[in-house]
């Protein structure tokens, strides 16, 4: 040891980015195994899952490109845990301005599809920046607020992080993808929450969300001001009724439910599970694949999931609280909240017992651009784990 | 901490130097918070899921398995009809029907119409008219509607190819009836057609489906219950939008509807029906009297137990017009009333469900009845002149040339009406006590009611009396006193079966089967017995036979009525007789009577009521033992000897040359 760093650590301070370059074996040694597992475990099985779940769909299963996609998010898995998050943290601005400008370009140009403009046709796959932009978000958000770390206690920081967080909401609202907004706000939420927002601000946010969810759904369309296009409203409130309108906006709630409970203890089987394969069960293999899981694999099958689920929340939040700065826990802090809400809001769905939102579920739900940012979210996730140890600001 | 805790205010903070960071107890606490955060959610992400499969699974499973299994029916098909000898009158073909599931059908209204209008395109059905069939049945989005019945083998093929394109389109079988003989019989063996609204509502609780198909008129009708069998059910497996996923399995076999055998002989059947065009196109030629003749009936029985051996009704039509495609144009003359005007109604069956007056054919009746009423004897002798004068009213005969005293023998057989006037001014002086025993017996011989025969509509006719006449001429609907009372006129009148009498074919043929058979009312029924169908063609296995009900005895004295039979031989054997012209040279001794009765009958195209002649003959034989007996009605056809004797005389002629009907006839 130098007297240069003895002396440092005398004075309490590290050298700075000491461990600049993470070798391989440095990696390996440092990966959170158990999050790796998990992550394995939760992709294996959704693959499998998903397999079973579109063996009869018209176009066969979908299991071989649900594993291109696995394969492609994996790579990136890879490279995210090459990149020092603190790159992220100084590309703040151009992630933050790039994702805005995919926005506005998907809200102009994108393709129409299904009444609402989510995606770019790039050829061979069409591609859903609402859902990459959620870990850029986080990203770039927590680098906002994480700035302004010092005056965290005013209630300056936590509005300026509010302004930056909810321009990108309302272009996702608008495409209109409420589901993907609601993930949004989950993270912006997560994110204040994590860097420390006072609880008072807090409280005064909760309110203000509460009585704007309110106004949205009853108050303004009772004043004759429809925020909410008639049928997204009907698909977010009709979960708290769905045997008022079953032909109408809670037919597909219905259907679901009945496959979950069709399912019991041990499941049906690809063959039994009628739901799913005579197509009672509508979009089964994207936004209701809980929903068929549970009717082809019962109470059991669909708590593996859940249990794997649970796997990675635990892990996401032990890094939270051991990330190496506090950008690295507000970015830890943002995803790991975003995967618990996704899971709980689109497994809840199809249990009715959250709103009906085109949430996909991480991990299973077929869909490439939904595969590769969460495979990208863990790898951020472990990059973070990675640098766990070394000094950061504070 | 001083430095560093604001490191822009003069120099930047040397990275080295800055506070290194550490998990502050805040972000424990929070992280913590998170953490429990999650614990909740998925304790109640796990607490929903055993709730669903675990405690209400077994619900959720019959609910699942109740989405995917439909039970349709399997259409059993209808019995045929059968004539007396077993011979097919009506029988089936199968077809190809299109059935709309609407709970299967697209849920936006825009891919909905496209699709209804893509059917309309194919079938030729407006959407309008599917639009208000599935708003009919809109309670029950589970029922099909059937869009058309007995498709084309192109119209299979499109629909098949195009399956997908149809979701809640769905092709069944199906049977359509079929009639080998065409027009034949078509009023009495009446239609199918699908169930009406009303019909359904009155028929649900026997197990009648809004699909159904029922008989809507005549026997088809009377005897649906036995002619429709019994559906079968099966199950089919379907996927979200309706379409068949696999076999269908059978759950229960349909039993097919029995056959039901009429007393009908087809050769008589027919014989009558060409007899009534026979009669129409002499009545034209005979002159002004029946130049407007354009319609008819026949009604052959047996008096013996009432048995329909012919009913023909003349126009006719073909009951095929209904089965499978509708068109609406060959559906026009039964269904629109302009059309149906204009073609004399061919939907009627005139044997029943018409009624005239009797004129002279009712002469019968009044004699008897006078006979009863020891109003007059057989042998006494009354002036029968041009014209008869009572109460300062001239009533004329219906021939100026004759002038001489006659009993009642003659005066049936040469029709004389100043007799009958006579005998109608005797029941008209009758003591008010003694009531109106012309009616009354005219009553205890059927007329004035319904013949209660197994076959729909059937209407009752009219006898006037004295209350009627009060009750239909009511004051409060400003009659006077002139229209309420009963006037000698009337009485006078009714004699000769004028006035406001009015009579079905069918209730006349069972008067003079009355006259036939000594006196005995008889119940004319048109079904003979029901039989297992597999059976047709091989000796029948009868399930239940109708059979004749007893004739009633009315009471008539037997000596009474021997002059009145006497009188009616007379009337076509004897040089003076109505129709000996007709039947005096037939070899077997037929008696009967003419009739030419007077009625105001408005005809398309006049604008004023014509009063025209209706042209009645009336009869049976053999004489001796009589086995059928015949009544034609020839629609103002004038005489009743030049249009509807000839026309009866065809039946007798057929009748007789089958072998075996001389003696006595074939009935069991």
């Amino acid at each position: 040891m130098s007297i240069e760093a003895v002396d440092a650590r005398g004075r309490g301070l590290r050298a700075h980015r000491q461990a600049e370059a993470v070798g391989l074996g440095g990696v390996l040694r440092r990966l959170d195994w158990l999050l790796l597992l998990a992550l394995a475990g939760v992709v294996g099985y959704g693959l499998w899952a998903i397999d079973g779940i579109t063996r009869h769909d018209p176009g066969g299963s979908a299991v071989t490109r649900q594993g291109l996609y696995v394969f492609v998010g994996a790579l990136l898995f890879a490279a995210a845990l090459l990149v020092d998050p603190d790159r992220y943290f100084q590309l703040r601005r151009p992630i933050y301005f790039g994702t805005l400008g995919l926005m506005l370009f998907v809200l102009v140009a994108g393709a129409a599809t299904r009444g609402s403009r989510r995606w770019i046709d790039v050829g061979f796959f069409t591609f859903q920046p609402s859902e990459f932009g959620k870990v850029l978000f986080v990203l770039a958000l927590a680098g906002f607020i994480a700035e302004r770390s010092r005056s965290i206690a005013s209630s300056r920081a936590p509005l300026a992080a509010l302004g930056y967080g909810l321009l990108p909401i309302v272009l996702v609202f608008l495409q209109p993808d409420i589901g993907t907004a609601l993930v949004y706000s989950a993270a912006l939420a997560a994110v204040l929450f994590v860097a420390g927002v006072r609880w008072l601000h807090l409280g005064v946010l909760a309110a203000v969300a509460v009585i704007g969810a309110l106004a949205v759904l009853w108050l303004l369309p009772a004043a004759g001001v429809n925020v909410l296009r008639p049928y997204q409203a009907a698909r977010l409130t009709g979960f708290t009724h769905p045997d008022n309108d079953p032909r109408g906006a809670t037919y597909n709630l219905r259907q679901s439910i009945t496959a979950v409970g069709a399912g019991g203890l041990r499941g049906r089987g690809v063959l039994g599970a009628t739901q799913t394969r005579l197509n009672y069960l509508p979009e089964h293999a994207t936004d209701f694949a809980f929903a068929s899981l549970a009717e082809e694999r019962g109470f059991f099958g669909a708590s593996i999931l859940l249990l794997l689920y649970l796997l990675v929340v635990w892990r996401a939040l032990k890094i939270v609280a051991g990330a190496g700065d506090l950008y690295c826990a507000v970015v830890a802090g943002g995803i790991a909240f975003m995967f618990l809400f996704q899971v709980f809001v689109n497994s809840a769905m199809t249990m009715g017992v959250a709103p009906i939102t085109g949430i996909p579920l991480p991990f299973v739900s077929v869909g490439g651009s939904s595969m590769i940012t969460n495979f990208l979210a863990i790898g951020i996730l472990q990059s973070i784990h990675l640098r766990r140890g070394q000094r950061r600001r504070g | 901490m001083a430095s560093s805790n604001a490191p822009g205010r003069f120099l930047p903070g040397d990275p080295r130097t800055t506070e290194p960071y550490r998990l502050t107890p805040q972000l424990a606490l929070r992280v913590a918070i998170l953490a429990f955060l999650a614990l909740g959610v998925f304790a109640l992400l796990f607490l929903r899921l055993w709730a669903l499969e675990v405690l209400a699974g077994d619900r959720y499973l019959a609910q699942a398995n109740d989405n995917r299994v439909r039970t349709i029916r399997v259409e059993a098909p209808r019995g045929p009809v059968l004539d007396r000898n077993g011979l097919l009158l009506v029988t089936n073909v199968p077809g190809t029907r299109v059935e709309l599931w609407p709970a299967d059908l697209p849920k936006s209204w825009p891919a909905q119409r496209k699709e209804l209008r893509a059917l309309a395109e194919v079938t030729g059905v407006t959407v309008k008219e599917m639009l208000t069939q599935l708003s009919r049945h809109g309670q029950d989005p589970l029922t099909p509607i059937i869009v058309q019945n007995g498709l084309h083998q192109d119209q299979i093929f499109y629909l098949n190819e195009h399956g997908s394109d149809f979701p809640g389109v769905r092709l069944q079988d199906s049977y359509l009836r079929r009639y080998p003989y065409q027009s034949l019989a078509a009023q009495v063996l009446g239609y199918v057609g699908q169930i009406s609204a009303g019909e359904y509502k009155a028929l649900r609780h026997k197990g009648y489906v809004p699909t159904d198909s029922i008989g809507q008129a005549g026997i088809e009708s009377t005897y649906d219950t036995y002619l429709r069998g019994k559906d079968g059910k099966a199950q089919l497996t379907v996927d979200s939008r309706g379409r068949p996923k696999g076999p269908t399995t059978s759950q229960t076999q349909f039993s097919p509807g029995d056959a039901l055998r009429l007393t009908i002989d087809i050769k008589l059947q027919r014989a009558a029906e060409q007899a009534l065009r026979e009669g129409v196109r002499l009545a034209r030629l005979s002159g002004i009297q029946g130049q407007h003749a354009d319609g008819g009936a026949i009604v052959a029985l047996s008096p013996k137990d009432g048995a329909v051996l012919a009913m023909a009704s003349y126009p006719t039509y073909q009951p095929s017009i209904y089965v499978g495609r509708k068109d609406a144009k060959k559906l026009a003359p039964v269904l629109d009333p302009k059309v149906a005007t204009a073609a004399n109604f061919p939907g009627i069956n005139r044997a029943i469900d018409a009624a005239y007056p009797p004129g002279s054919t009712f002469k019968p009746v009044t004699a008897l009845a006078a006979m009863q009423e020891n109003l007059m004897r057989p042998y006494e002798v009354l002036p029968c002149t041009p014209t008869y004068t009572a109460y300062k009213q001239k009533f004329s005969n219906w021939t100026p040339l004759i002038n001489t005293g006659m009993d009642l023998q003659r005066a049936l057989a040469q029709s004389c009406d100043t007799y009958f006037y006579e005998l109608g001014r005797r029941f008209y002086v009758l003591p008010a006590d003694r009531g109106h025993p012309l009616q009354g017996w005219a009553n205890r011989f059927g007329l004035g009611e319904t013949t209660q025969i197994d076959a729909s509509p059937e209407v009752a006719g009219l006898m006037p009396t004295p209350e009627w006449r009060r009750k239909a001429y009511p004051a409060s609907q400003g009659y006077g006193i002139i229209d309420r009372i009963w006037k000698p006129g009337y009485s006078i009148q009714l004699a000769i079966g004028q006035g406001q009498m009015l009579v079905t074919p069918l209730q006349m043929t069972r008067l003079y089967a009355l006259i036939a058979n000594g006196g005995k009312l008889v119940t004319p029924h048109l079904a003979d017995d029901v039989e297992l169908t597999s059976s047709v063609g091989k000796p029948a296995r009868i399930l239940r036979r109708f059979g004749a009900q007893p004739a009633q005895p009315t009471g008539v004295d037997p000596t009474a009525l021997r002059y009145v039979q006497q009188g009616l031989e007379e009337a076509t054997h004897a040089s003076f007789g109505t129709s000996s012209g007709v039947f005096g040279k037939f070899p077997i001794d037929i008696a009967g009577k003419t009739g030419s009765a007077e009625k105001n009958v408005t005809l398309p195209g006049y604008p004023h009521p014509l009063n025209l002649t209706q042209s009645w003959w009336c009869g049976y034989g053999p004489f001796d033992a009589p086995t059928i007996v015949v009544c034609a009605v020839i629609e103002n056809g004038g005489h009743g000897g030049s249009a509807a004797a000839p026309a009866a005389l065809k039946v007798f002629e057929q009748y007789f040359a089958t072998s075996g009907n001389t003696t006595s006839h074939a009935s069991d």
